[in-house]
């Protein structure tokens, strides 16, 4: 017996809508990174069971696609926090809201 | 002694509302569609080596799949440049102006004259 779709999908818009309340709402910037990564992670969800879906193996390597550009932008994200410390001494964002003027 | 850091209950916390509103949202739309029968991969067939195949344009996949030998080689540029601009990002400057003074591998320069024991 199969899992039917609808888990999947649920699974998948349940890891994504957690991602965009850690957005929303985080002050830490690094936490704020780690629910970026959870938004790509439920589109990597939605992939690879769609791959399977369609008996086609386009998903999966697609998905393979957006794990390495994850990992190129937290590498961006985690220069820019880096930055960010040096100049604000400490990671918040809700402290950094003004530019140099 | 110390406490445990305690989560901050606020009203800073509302816009977590909106991405409640959207998971029911999208909750409505997959519960109220329905899918046809899922048609898996054959028992035997190599997936890994498919995906392979796939990855770079080569025939000869057991499972189908569409090539990506262009989003491969673009894949590998960003991330030549994303490892560039890591490196350049870290980069500390000597001297210069007192923002960059506030921390030098951990220990604190602007308080040392200020009775600190280090």
């Amino acid at each position: 017996m199969a899992v039917p779709p609808s888990y999947y999908l649920l699974l998948s818009a349940a890891l994504f809508c957690i991602g965009v309340a850690g957005v929303l709402t985080r002050q830490n910037a690094l936490l704020f990174l780690m629910s970026v990564e959870l938004m790509l992670n439920a589109a990597n969800v939605n992939f690879v069971y769609f791959s399977q879906f369609w008996g086609n193996v386009t998903g999966q390597t697609f998905s393979l696609f957006v794990i390495a550009l994850a990992a190129a932008e937290v590498a961006i994200g985690i220069g820019i926090v880096l930055v960010l410390y040096r100049n604000f001494d400490g990671v918040d964002v809700t402290e950094a809201t003004t530019m140099r003027w | 002694m110390t406490s445990r850091p305690r989560p901050k209950i606020g009203p800073h916390l509302l816009p977590a509302v909106a991405a409640v509103a959207l998971f029911a949202v999208m909750a409505a739309a997959v519960l109220t569609s329905s899918f046809g029968p899922a048609q898996g991969f054959p028992a035997d067939a190599n997936v890994v080596a498919s995906i392979g195949r796939a990855m770079f344009g080569l025939p000869g996949a057991e499972v189908a799949g569409e090539s990506f030998l262009v989003a491969f080689e673009i894949v590998d540029l960003v991330l030549v440049a994303a490892l560039a601009g890591a490196v350049l990002l870290a980069r500390r400057e000597e001297g210069g102006s007192t923002v960059a003074l506030l921390a030098d591998g951990g220990r604190r320069l602007v308080g040392r004259d200020q009775g600190d024991d280090d």
